[in-house]
């Protein structure tokens, strides 16, 4: 590969903007109910259900799947720097399962009150995060240091724990109950406030921003430990820099919509076949282009079957297993370097 | 023969009519709301852990969920008859419970028709079959009273939520549609011919309800839940204010307790027919 120009990261990252931005206007105009856009901009006594349909329900979900995506698909790309280990993904770590167990718990609780219930999701959800980020923090804290490996296995063990206690619950469910549980497992993009949808982006933003301040360290980290410390890389501050910041950006993405996966498994891999490891570039790609996959696998799942909806995450689940299995038949080490 | 015998002799007889004090396990709130309903609530030695209504029910011993009742505590509470619904969990349990020689009943849920054959049947196996006349009566006089109500009303368009997060709706095939129906409405999430469907919020735009009923919150009415629609002033159902938030359990039980699922239902659909009598 090349080595990376400036000329050549704009280039690609103004692609893939350039890319987004119609996957934007496309997805917005796609759906089970057919909008004229110029019906929908006629404003003549009142918005028309055209308006209504086009931006206040599917254009804000339209940004959150942008959002969503980008955010998951560069946490993975991340993580996957971090832990050195090509299957991570963003939900691998145990972050997602601490959220969705903050969430499912905080609607339980919350139930009876609905004025609490419908803020407890998130705020439940994202309390769940962090207590599952500094728990995995504290538990692979091994001689103060931050090991791939035994995060790696920390991670795994707490999402597995975290799998049953949901499990659990949802056997003690009632009818209405159960519904909502489903929201968490497998993830949704449903309208929200253009509020929300701008809080989230801000957030993820500010995330990816501090994630490529580490792009250059974890290019290095990429060498092998001692190789990195040699090289004058404060490995186990950028490791936790990256650990924190994946961790709470994830957490801050399940909470809102739940969990999606695939998307940072997916994303970060085909890109680093086509563009290399650097990641400078494979951060800031991985963003755009995760944003575009995941608002087509949302237009998908919101057209496929007319009035009902596919949940997200089994459309990206759908596309991630054979890829996956693409992915292991070609040795995934060599697409890892 | 002398005054005491007479006395002795009408005592038997009047206490071998009354039904033989029965014990009965209960595996579904609406198997049990029939049983008190048919007055044979002292007979109930166990309920599911989900039967609240009424609430004495609430305080017998629980034998498992309505999904996956517990054996061993049936088994211990020594029953002369089990009754209980179709449910997905509960076919194994059953046919335990089946070759293990326990008498057991299970009584269809799935429409009002099968409501009314429940109660005969959960009557039947109590012996009690001029209590499950009388109960049967009360449920038929009340539905007709409700229809009667509502002869001749126009049919609007019914939007039933179960819940907003995901959006999903009482479908096709489920008795809440069927009330919807008999309450001269017409469900608009019928169309998906599911019964639970999720779905997509930009349809529900498209087939503009005329009266949203939530569910979701599954407690009493309230109307934070229904901010959520007001969010979408283009739906009829908001802009002529026809929103309502119910507490549901009613809704959801193939019971004794339907017609007055119903009248709520009506009250919803056609709160004009309700308000004429000042009621």
């Amino acid at each position: 590969m090349p080595y990376l120009t400036r000329r050549r990261f704009v280039r690609v990252n103004a692609l893939l903007a350039a890319g987004l931005l119609a996957t934007l206007c496309g997805a917005a105009l796609i759906g089970p109910v057919h909008v004229d856009l110029m019906r929908a901009l006629q404003r003549t006594g009142g918005p028309s259900p055209d308006f209504v349909i086009l931006f206040d329900t599917r254009l804000p979900r339209v940004l959150l799947g942008a959002v969503v995506g980008g955010a998951l698909a560069v946490a993975g790309a991340a993580l996957q720097g971090l832990l050195r280990n090509p299957l991570a993904d963003p939900h691998i770590l145990g972050i997602s399962g601490g959220a969705a167990l903050g969430g499912i718990v905080a609607i339980i609780l919350a139930g009876q009150q609905p004025l609490a219930a419908f803020s407890a999701g998130p705020v439940g959800s994202f309390l769940g995060a962090l207590g599952a980020t500094f728990l995995i923090y504290r538990l692979a804290l091994v001689h103060g240091r931050l090991q791939p490996y035994t995060l790696l296995l920390t991670g795994v063990v707490v999402n597995a724990f975290a799998g049953a206690l949901i499990m659990f619950i949802n056997s003690l469910a009632d009818f209405y109950q159960a519904h909502g549980i489903l929201f968490w497992l497998m993830g949704s993009l449903a309208t929200q406030s253009y509020r929300l949808v701008g809080t989230i982006t801000v957030y993820a933003l500010a995330a990816a921003a501090c994630l490529l301040w580490q792009a250059r360290h974890m290019n290095v980290l990429s060498l092998g430990e001692e190789a990195a410390l040699q090289l004058g890389v404060e490995v186990e501050r950028t490791r936790r820099i990256i650990f924190f910041t994946s961790s709470l950006l994830v957490g801050a993405v399940v909470s809102v919509s739940g969990m999606i996966g695939f998307v940072g498994l997916i994303v970060p891999h085909v890109l680093r076949l086509t563009l290399g490891a650097d990641h400078r570039l494979l951060l800031p790609a991985s963003f755009l282009a995760g944003g575009m996959f995941l608002v087509w696998a949302d237009t998908l799942a919101r057209t496929l079957l007319g009035a009902t909806e596919i949940p997200v995450g089994v459309v990206t689940a759908l596309c991630g297993a054979p890829f996956f299995i693409y992915l292991l038949t070609r040795a995934a080490g060599k697409a890892f370097d | 023969m002398s005054l005491r015998c007479w006395l002795l002799f009408f005592g038997v007889i009047v206490a071998a009519s009354h039904a033989p004090a029965m014990r009965v396990v209960s595996l579904a709130p609406s198997v049990t709301e029939t049983l008190f309903a048919l007055g044979a609530g002292d007979e109930v030695v166990g309920v599911s852990t989900y039967c609240d209504y009424p609430p004495e029910a609430a305080k017998i011993t629980g034998v498992g969920s309505f999904l996956t009742p517990n054996i061993e505590q049936i088994i211990t509470l020594k029953p002369d008859v089990i009754i209980g619904v179709p449910t997905p969990g509960n076919e194994e349990p059953v046919k335990t419970l089946q070759s293990l020689g326990f008498k057991i009943v299970i009584v269809p849920a799935d429409t009002v028709e099968q409501t009314r054959t429940s109660i005969e049947m959960i009557a039947h196996a109590l012996a009690r079959e001029a209590d499950g006349r009388r109960l049967i009566e009360q449920f038929d006089t009340r539905l007709a009273a409700v229809q009667q109500r509502l002869r001749g009303a126009p049919l609007r368009r019914v939007l039933m939520v179960v819940g907003q997060k995901p959006l999903v709706a009482v479908g096709s095939g489920t008795f809440q549609d069927e009330l919807i129906r008999m309450a001269g409405g017409i469900n608009v999430a019928g169309a998906t011919r599911l019964a639970w469907p999720h779905l997509n919020l930009e349809t529900v735009i498209a087939w503009a309800p005329q009266v949203i009923i939530d569910t979701s919150m599954g407690t009493e009415e309230n109307t934070q839940v229904l901010e959520f629609w007001k969010q979408f002033p283009s739906l009829p159902a908001v802009r002529e204010q026809h929103l309502y938030a119910y507490r549901t359990y009613e809704l959801l039980r193939p019971g004794p307790r339907i017609p007055e699922a119903l009248e709520m239902i009506a009250r919803a659909v056609h709160p004009e027919r309700y308000e004429e009598l000042g009621h």
